[in-house]
């Protein structure tokens, strides 16, 4: 099926090519005169696994540049993880290849190009920008915090990045109709929504006689961990999990402090008490589909435009109402929402070391910071996928209902993540559901987004000590977490022991080389 | 049987020793020409350990280099005995280690009798029909891919669907989260690898039962022998050699416990008795492309499975005069 309407895509793409050709041509994007140019790309991403050249969306790029990308993708079938570990497999099977393509587009890549690019494995982009490129050039000019979070430690850029428009990720969810029907208001404090949660697990609100209720659930545990924010704690400083955070211009990190052992204890306290899913640990990636569809789940934090999306278990479940609330306040009265949008992912694409004509390949690059380079990246190609109606990209009825609007678009080519873009979130708005959009709207009122770490670049100095310490001191961090909220060790007595054992494993070291390379990163 | 093949060894030795060169080219070229076949069978294997075993050897340099994938293997700058010194210095790779060696001494000690009990067990089954059928489902987990297996261990222990804490609340025992308890990773591991390969590994037992010659178990029932007797006295002794060379494999592959069932397994609540030298390795050597790291950790592990089959080999030859060389 799925296949099927790819194949209907693509004739329709040459359909159209056919017919808006002549309104199009008119060559003012063109990069090569005569004959075209053609660059070789490697594509990985978790999204969509290989380049395809007959993706509709690179068939009209080829004929408004006139550059033709050739497909020489190693690694094709290894998917770049999608869960933040930063495995680039099919990156590294490359480079082990030792022939590198005039293109490199990856999700993960911006650690990969930051450690290989001054080796000599991707160019320097900064003077190819300034001389050849106006339009990323005005970009980076009105975000000068962009350009400097994706340089490497030479103070080069390697990369052009894939920056992810809209603020908002995740939010707290809860089951509403179970709220009306035990006579519960939303919850606005910690001390409220723990009483929520024990009154899903304990007055049964899905009526069926037996206390089976999930209170609190998630697909991702370490979900489970960023509820430290209500009692001033921090999981994150950045969209990935664990990360490093920036407090007051200085790099710390989150499960070295004290609003996170408050946390821990807490939330040890409600896993033993039955208000957190006793398999949070185990239960994967389908919690939310068995436990919502199941009518166990209570509440729990993830994506708006997703988890909006199971009020259609409605038509199931009678009265199903699964809405978004406001993070409730801390013990010291603060609402903060610790997951947002990073405006910059570590993903998008570089040009590789023995590439001859960088120029062309930077003007390339250049094409989708134009109008109608952006307007192919984020919503197909005019006249196939959308309409231009009172200068909005509006995406035409049968493409909405040819189901989820990103597969489809991945699927044509669009809203790639191996690729340089700036995201327009016009495409998303369009068929996110009133739920969501009524959730963004509360969070939008409450302001309750935080500002995010957006990672540092290491030289190859920092980058040993790094590489020395951190994986062992994650390790234990997270050990230790784990045995707290289980009960298998008590946070307030263990205390001094794990910071000690931080201490031990070289957590100071690593946070010294995290500062000394935020400094130079951000001039702070 | 050893004997024999001893002294046909010396003769030879012997006799090539007085030869000429001109002669030992004539005997080579002779022996080739009538044993032809026997080396044709023998080339798969030889090209397969030059490409996948003798080859690789020459990246093993990079346990002692600073490698970039980049740079190349030749190309890297030396690093000393930088990364082992990185290694011995983290406390929680030597628990890594320690682990794997409990891990694999708590399989030696269970794991490797199952299969034998098994095989003995078939053999005294009589009913032809009952046993294939047994046999078929104790060798069907093997071809289970692990990533199952782990999916099937996960519900199985589940604390809310799980058939085990079903069963315990029927006793009146609170349901426990078997997964996330240290104490529990290893029994639920070893379990699993038994139910998972007890049987599949019978099928050598079977085979050197199979071949133990019918006339000593036909004199064992003139002589009034019962079937126990029979199987401590003959089978038992008669399968010795067998059980000792799997042993030595065995010992082996001490290192090598299967780590992608523990990858699937483990939590980082579990890591104080489930992280074992591979699944370490994998977290903070592979995961973040350190590879000349993961090069020095791989290195140590064969150098010690190499030391414990020195050892086993030494012992088994000096005490029951089986070895694999």
């Amino acid at each position: 099926m799925k296949k099927l309407l790819f194949t209907t895509a693509v004739s329709a793409a040459m359909a159209a090519a056919v017919t808006t050709t002549p309104t199009l041509a008119d060559g003012h994007l063109q990069i090569v005169k005569g004959d075209p140019l053609e660059l070789t790309i490697q594509m990985n991403h978790a999204r969509y696994p290989v380049y395809k050249e007959d993706w509709p969306v690179e068939q009209k790029a080829r004929e408004l540049t006139n550059v033709h990308l050739k497909d020489v993708t190693v690694g094709a079938n290894m998917r770049t993880d999608s869960e933040n570990t930063g495995k680039t497999e099919a990156l590294n099977l490359m480079l082990a290849s030792g022939t590198i393509p005039d293109i490199v587009g990856s999700s993960r890549i911006k650690d990969f190009v930051n450690q290989f690019g001054p080796e000599g494995a991707f160019l320097p982009l900064n003077d190819l920008i300034d001389e050849h490129a106006p339009n990323l050039k005005k970009f980076f000019a009105e975000r000068p915090e962009i350009a400097a979070a994706i340089s490497a430690a030479d103070g080069n850029m390697y990369y052009i990045p894939y920056l992810p428009d809209g603020k908002y990720g995740r939010a707290y969810w809860i089951r509403t109709d179970w709220l009306k029907k035990l006579g519960l208001e939303v919850p606005e404090t910690v001390e409220d929504y723990e009483k929520v949660l024990r009154a899903f697990k304990t007055q049964d609100p899905n009526g069926n006689g037996v206390a089976d209720e999930v209170p609190y659930f998630a697909r991702q545990w370490p979900e489970l961990i960023r509820l430290v924010t209500l009692w001033d704690g921090r999981s994150s400083g950045s969209d990935t999990y664990h990360d490093f955070m920036v407090v007051d211009g200085k790099i710390e990190h989150p499960y070295a402090g004290e609003g996170y052992r408050e946390g821990i204890k807490n939330l040890a306290r409600w896993q033993a008490e039955g208000l957190v899913d006793a398999e949070i640990f185990t239960r994967g990636s389908s919690a939310r589909d068995f436990l919502l569809s199941e009518n166990l789940g209570g509440s729990t934090h993830d994506w708006f435009a997703s988890t909006s999306g199971y009020n259609r278990l409605a038509s199931e479940i009678d009265g199903f109402e699964f809405k978004a609330m406001a993070p409730p306040a801390s013990i010291s009265g603060k609402r903060i929402e610790e997951h947002r949008r990073i405006p910059i992912k570590p993903d998008g694409w570089a040009i590789g070391g023995t590439n001859k004509h960088p120029v062309e390949t930077i003007k390339y690059f250049d094409f989708f910071f134009t109008e109608e380079g952006r307007r192919l990246a984020n919503f197909g190609v005019e006249g196939m996928h959308y309409d231009m109606i009172d200068g909005k990209a509006i995406f035409k009825q049968e493409f909405l209902d040819a189901g989820p609007v990103n597969r489809s678009l991945y699927q044509v080519g669009s809203q790639l993540q191996g690729r340089g873009y700036f995201q327009d979130y016009g495409y998303e708005i369009q068929w996110s559901n009133e739920f969501a959009l009524e959730g963004i709207e509360l969070y939008d009122q409450g302001d309750y987004l935080i500002d995010q770490f957006l990672g540092v670049a290491f030289n190859a100095d920092e980058q040993k000590v790094y590489d020395r310490h951190w994986g062992s001191i994650r390790d234990h961090m997270l050990e230790r977490q784990q045995s707290w909220i289980l009960g298998n060790g008590d946070v307030e007595a263990d205390w001094d022991d794990y910071m000690a054992q931080l201490d031990k494993l070289g957590l100071s070291k690593v946070l010294e080389v995290m500062n000394s390379a935020y400094k130079r990163q951000y001039n702070k | 049987m050893n004997t024999g093949s001893d002294k046909r060894h010396v003769t030879t030795v012997t006799t090539t020793r007085k030869r000429t060169l001109k002669q030992k080219l004539i005997w080579l070229g002779d022996h080739f020409r009538n044993e032809w076949q026997i080396y044709l069978m023998l080339l798969p294997t030889i090209i397969w350990m030059i490409l996948f075993l003798y080859k690789p050897m020459y990246g093993l340099q990079i346990a002692f280099k600073d490698y970039s994938i980049f740079r190349g293997v030749a190309n890297s700058p030396w690093a000393g005995l930088e990364h082992f010194e990185t290694l011995f210095t983290n406390d929680q790779f030597i628990r890594a280690f320690w682990n794997t060696i409990k891990i694999s001494f708590l399989n030696l000690l269970f794991g490797f009798p199952a299969p034998i009990i098994l095989a003995l067990m078939f053999n005294e089954v009589m009913n032809a029909t009952y046993k294939k059928t047994a046999q078929t489902i104790v060798y069907l987990p093997h071809f289970i891919s692990s990533v199952i297996i782990a999916g099937i261990v996960i519900t199985a222990f589940s604390p809310s669907v799980g058939i085990v804490n079903t069963v315990l609340g029927w006793l009146g025992i609170d349901s426990i989260y078997f997964l996330t308890k240290p104490e529990w990773f290893r029994p639920i591991f070893v379990g699993t690898g038994i139910w998972q390969e007890a049987g599949f590994g019978s099928i050598v037992f079977l085979a050197a039962i199979a071949g133990v010659s019918p006339s000593l178990y036909e004199s064992a029932v003139v002589d009034g022998a019962s079937r126990w007797q029979m199987m401590w006295k003959i089978t038992l002794p008669s399968i010795l050699p067998t059980i000792l060379i799997m042993l030595i494999i065995r010992i082996g592959n001490v290192m090598e416990v299967s780590f992608e069932l523990i990858i699937l397994l483990y939590q980082p609540a579990t890591y104080e008795t489930a992280d074992v030298v591979n699944t370490f390795v994998y977290r903070q050597g592979l995961q973040s492309g350190r590879y000349d790291f993961a090069a020095a950790a791989g290195l140590f592990n064969a150098v010690v499975a190499f030391v414990l089959v020195m050892i086993a080999n030494t012992l088994s030859r000096r005490y029951s005069r089986t070895s694999l060389w």
